[in-house]
C-alpha cells in the first residue's frame, strides 16, 4: 500500500517535472540517435561459432596489447588499432581482400568498428563484427587458446 | 539495538539513492544513453525511464532518510536494486563493455563482478528498514509526539 502511494507520487512528480523542464527529452526516443553506426554488420556468437567450425572465415583479434598475452580464438590473427599497418603487412601473404573476416574484441564495438572501417578503406569487403566480443565467445563455450574445452 | 541497525541501514540506503539521482536529474539525455547501452529497454520507454528513474530514486531516498512511508520506500528500493542486479548480470553474460550509469552518467564504474557484489550489499541494506517493526526515528513518530504534547 505504501509502495503504491509512493509510486503514484513518483508518477505525478515525473509528469510535472517533464512538463516544466526546458531541456526535456521527447517522450519517444528516436532509435537512430542511439544506434551506433557500425562499419560492418554484427554477427551473433552462435552463427560465428558455426562458421569457425566450418573453417570458412578468418577471425581477427582487434584487442589492444601484446599478442598472446591473453587467451584468444585459436587461429585468429591480430590487427590492432595502434599497429594497424604493421599487422596488416604481416598478413599480406595470408589474406586477400576477398577473404571473409570476423572481427572481435573485448565487446568494445566502436574499436572493432573503427578497424573495420580501416580494412574497408584497404579494399576488404566481407567484414563482420562478433557481437559481445570474446566474452560472449567464452560464454558460449567456444574454444580459446590456453583454455581446455568444456 | 535492532532499532538503530534499522535506522543506520535506512540512512545509508537513502543516502545512496539520493546521491545516485543527482547527476541523472541534471543530465537526462546522458542517462538515457547510459540506459540504452544495456540494450534492455525498448526505445518507446527509454526517455520516460530516463526522466522517471532519477525521480523514483530521489523520492525513495528522501522517504528512507526522513522515515516517511518507510516500508514502502524500502520495498521500492529493494525492487529497484534487484532490477539493477538483473541488468548488470545480463550485461556481464552478454559481454557488454559498458559503464554502469549508477552514479555518474559519463564514465563511472564499468559493469563487472565488483559492481554486482556492491548491489547485493545494497539489497541487504534495504532489508532491515523493510522488515523491522521499528527502524529508528521517523517523521510520523515526531508528529505523534507533538500531538501528544499538545493534547
Amino acid at each position: 500500500m505504501e509502495a503504491c502511494a509512493l509510486s503514484v507520487i513518483v508518477l505525478a512528480v515525473t509528469a510535472v517535472s517533464w512538463a516544466l523542464r526546458p531541456d526535456r527529452l521527447p517522450l519517444s526516443a528516436d532509435p537512430t540517435f542511439y544506434k551506433l553506426e557500425l562499419d560492418a554488420p554484427l554477427i551473433a556468437t552462435k552463427q560465428a561459432v558455426a562458421l569457425y567450425d566450418a573453417g570458412t572465415h578468418l577471425f581477427v583479434d582487434t584487442r589492444p596489447g601484446p599478442i598472446g598475452a591473453t587467451p584468444t580464438i585459436p587461429g585468429s590473427v591480430p590487427i590492432r588499432q595502434d599497429s594497424f599497418d604493421d599487422d596488416l603487412l604481416d598478413l599480406f601473404d595470408f589474406i586477400t581482400p576477398e577473404d571473409p573476416l570476423i572481427l572481435f574484441g573485448d565487446g568494445n564495438l566502436s574499436l572493432a568498428s573503427s578497424i573495420a572501417a580501416r580494412l574497408k578503406a584497404r579494399g576488404y569487403v566481407d567484414l563482420e563484427i562478433l557481437s559481445g566480443g570474446l566474452e560472449a565467445w567464452r560464454a558460449a563455450g567456444a574454444p580459446l587458446t590456453g583454455e581446455s574445452g568444456p | 539495538m535492532m532499532r538503530w541497525v534499522g535506522f543506520g541501514c535506512r540512512l545509508v540506503t537513502g543516502g545512496i539513492f539520493l546521491f545516485a539521482c543527482l547527476d541523472k536529474l541534471q543530465k537526462p539525455g546522458a542517462f538515457a544513453a547510459a540506459i540504452d547501452h544495456y540494450h534492455l529497454v525498448p526505445y518507446a520507454l527509454l526517455h520516460p525511464m530516463a526522466h522517471g528513474l532519477p525521480i523514483l530514486e530521489l523520492i525513495v531516498g528522501l522517504a528512507l532518510v526522513f522515515g516517511v512511508l518507510r516500508r514502502g520506500a524500502a520495498m521500492l528500493a529493494a525492487v529497484l536494486t534487484v532490477i539493477f542486479i538483473v541488468a548488470i548480470a545480463s550485461a556481464l553474460v552478454r559481454g557488454l563493455d559498458i559503464s554502469c550509469g549508477c552514479f555518474h552518467t559519463d564514465g563511472g564504474h564499468a559493469v563487472g563482478i565488483t559492481l554486482l557484489l556492491r548491489d547485493f550489499g545494497l539489497l541487504v541494506l534495504c532489508l532491515p528498514p523493510l522488515f523491522f517493526r521499528d527502524a529508528g526515528p521517523e517523521l510520523s513518530h515526531l508528529r505523534k509526539m507533538a500531538a501528544g504534547s499538545n493534547g
